[in-house]
């Protein structure tokens, strides 16, 4: 049982750091009034990228970071169109969505060509904290694992001192509140959003990566598989906090743990039905949770200087 | 006079995005060392070269003509109806069931089918609808939810239900349901004149009708249609029911048009491309229905290209991506003020001249 329950934490904490990551993303990018619904996109471009360096260069490391830097690229697209074109955010995120993917397959094809032969890379090692380890359950669970899962425990525990402790992160925030007042204080509005799609971009990009290069050891189309909307949905669950989306992830994680272990342990119901568990829980979890405005109040407005 | 240069500008921007599109689309034949001279020739030849090739584009056209309405009826209302590929799928599995297990046959079967797939897909759409204006949930988030569930339940069917012996796919459905050919030596099936029908009606409701400009008016401003006392949360649900409808309709009679079975894959990419089309076509129906038959075409000539110069298909779906990315950024720009300024003193330095030649 013992056994049982570890081995779905570890699964969860598995499942929950690629969204964690989309989720922080999204979360520096509402906190500046931009919402981007076009994660799930930069996430398929930064998992090719991670997976297509990696097996080019034999870093995983190279991998991660080039998958950040992609992501960076594209976002650039979706933030000049939005900050300084004043294009609705909400439909540029869509056309991310679309491009992304397609120069994804495209990359994949013209370097893979269209045999179907496996492509593999080796995964990124666990390294374990030596003495912290050895603490009985939560020891492996938190302390025998990727680089990328400190990574991510670091981020989390980073943006909450930014956001609430931080005189840059309260300017960053009223960047998302109020724009207008943020401009008339001497915060620079633009270069804050740009800033915010930077973080965005990387973030996801890095999200993405982590799929091919700590989860699976291959890039398949619909790797991605939706986390990009999930993470929509863990930042309005967390409340745009990040400790609220860490639990989200968690959950969301844990769902992802169970689905796999289930599909594996009951044969005679379709395992496509364990398969949607992710997905009904997200509906489920939104509608329970409701929609009590929380997030930034200028969340999805255009900023235009000249217009009182 | 206004609205004629808010028209031009709604047709130049889309124009000049698909020319730059091509453009970049040419520049990566280039790098790829093939001529993109021959490789655009390929493809408006295996596109509308023949009787044969224009069949197969309009046929290739009939799914995403439906997604594409689908997105646009929701968005004329306000509302990001994502969920096309959930409810046009469903459409289609439902409808597949509906003829598949009682068993009806010739055109019973077919009505059958088509009832069940539009009534399974407004269903699909009606429960992201309602839970926007009962819960505000978002309802970008719910209908990309139910695109996955809709998709893996269409799975369960043909890996599991209706299984047809080894392959992981259905039976194909009987033969008298299958929807003939409009014109017997062209590949396309009569699914597609209702899809060019529901653009046609789509159109005569918001342009003609007064629900029609109210449902508008929901989209453009919805406090202040609330404010006018229009009953803005039928309007909002009701748009997802139509909207649903429509890729339901369209998943059954694609489903006995073209598809005959549901099979792996099937669908895949539909709803976004329908939304892209959509935006690409400015959210008006029958623009929206030329788009889709635009881009059906790039797709079925790309088919012949990549036999001609070895450019494979997916710079298709790369020159349909940028298309979007250019459209939407263009029409933004065209609504900053700064490029108002520039237009007017742009126009008005002309119209000086005109008069400065009158005086002489």
């Amino acid at each position: 049982m013992l056994g049982f329950l570890s081995n779905i934490i570890y699964a969860t904490v598995r499942m929950a750091v690629p969204l964690l990551f989309i989720s922080m993303a999204e979360l520096y990018s509402e906190r500046a009034g931009m919402v981007n619904i076009g994660l799930e996109g930069l996430a398929v471009i930064g998992s090719l990228c991670g997976f297509l360096m990696s097996f080019i260069t034999g870093s995983v490391w190279i991998g991660i970071l080039c998958g950040a830097l992609v992501g960076i690229l594209i976002n650039l697209i979706y933030a000049y169109a939005t900050i300084s074109l004043c294009a609705n955010q909400i439909v540029y995120g869509m056309a991310i969505n679309i491009l992304a993917p397609a120069v994804a397959s495209f990359v994949y094809r013209i370097y893979f060509g269209d045999g179907s032969s496996l492509n593999q890379i080796s995964l990124m090692k666990t390294i374990s904290i030596p003495g912290l380890k050895n603490i009985p359950l939560i020891g492996p669970l938190l302390f025998d694992q990727t680089p990328m899962v400190y990574l991510a425990i670091i981020l989390v525990i980073f943006t909450a001192i930014f956001f609430n402790r931080s005189k840059a992160g309260l300017n960053y925030k009223a960047v998302g509140e109020h724009p207008k007042a943020a401009a008339t204080l001497g915060i620079p509005v633009i270069g804050t959003k740009y800033l915010a799609c930077i973080i965005c971009g990387a973030l996801s990009g890095i999200g993405g990566a982590y799929l091919t290069t700590c989860y699976s050891t291959t890039y398949t189309e619909g790797i991605v598989s939706g986390r990009g909307f999930i993470a929509l949905a863990a930042v309005i669950f967390g409340r745009w906090s990040s400790g609220g989306i860490l639990i989200a992830c968690l959950f969301f994680g844990l769902c992802d743990a169970a689905q796999i272990r289930l599909q594996v342990s009951s044969l005679s119901i379709p395992y496509q039905f364990f398969q949607m568990i992710p997905y009904l829980a997200t509906i489920i979890v939104l509608a329970l949770v409701g929609s009590k405005q929380a997030g930034p109040k200028a969340n999805g407005n255009p900023y235009r200087k000249e217009e009182r | 006079m206004e609205r004629v240069k808010k028209s031009m500008t709604g047709f130049l921007v889309p124009v000049l995005s698909i020319i730059l599109a091509f453009l970049i689309g040419a520049i990566i034949m280039l790098a790829m060392g093939a001529s993109p001279a021959r490789a655009f020739g390929a493809l408006f030849k295996g596109a509308f070269g023949s009787a044969a090739a224009i069949g197969t584009t309009l046929n290739k056209a009939t799914p995403l003509i439906f997604t594409a309405l689908c997105a646009c009826f929701a968005y004329k209302c306000g509302v990001f109806n994502l969920g096309g590929e959930g409810q046009f799928l469903i459409g289609a599995t439902a409808g597949f069931c509906a003829v598949h297990l009682t068993g009806v046959t010739s055109f019973p079967g077919i009505l059958l089918c088509l009832l069940t797939g539009t009534l399974a897909g407004d269903i699909w759409g009606l429960i992201p609808g309602i839970l926007k204006i009962t819960r505000g949930l978002n309802e970008m988030i719910i209908s990309i939810m139910m695109n996955y569930v809709a998709t893996l339940f269409m799975g369960v069917i043909y890996t599991s239900w209706c299984r047809d012996a080894g392959m992981p796919q259905t039976a194909s459905v009987d033969e008298s349901v299958m929807l003939p050919r409009v014109i017997p030596n062209m590949r396309f099936a009569w699914a597609f004149v209702p899809a060019v029908v529901v653009g046609l009606l789509l159109y005569y409701f918001l342009y003609w009708t007064s629900s029609g400009f109210k449902l508008r008016a929901v989209g453009l401003n919805m406090t202040a249609s609330r404010f006018n006392g229009f009953p803005v949360k039928t309007y909002i649900l009701t748009s997802f029911i139509v909207s649903g409808a429509i890729a339901g309709l369209g998943g059954a009679s694609d489903l006995l048009g073209t598809q005959y079975r549901l099979i792996n894959g099937y669908g895949v990419g539909y709803g976004f491309d329908g939304v892209a089309m959509a935006l690409i076509g400015q959210l008006h129906p029958i623009a929206t229905v030329v788009v889709a038959i635009f881009f059906a075409a790039l797709r079925v000539g790309s088919t012949s290209m990549q036999v001609a110069t070895k450019v494979p298909t997916s710079v298709s779906d790369i020159i349909q991506a940028l298309v979007i990315v250019f459209s939407v950024a263009g029409m933004a720009l065209t609504q900053l003020p700064e490029f108002k300024a520039f237009m007017l003193r742009l126009t008005s330095r002309s119209s000086g001249k005109k008069e400065e030649r009158k005086e002489a």
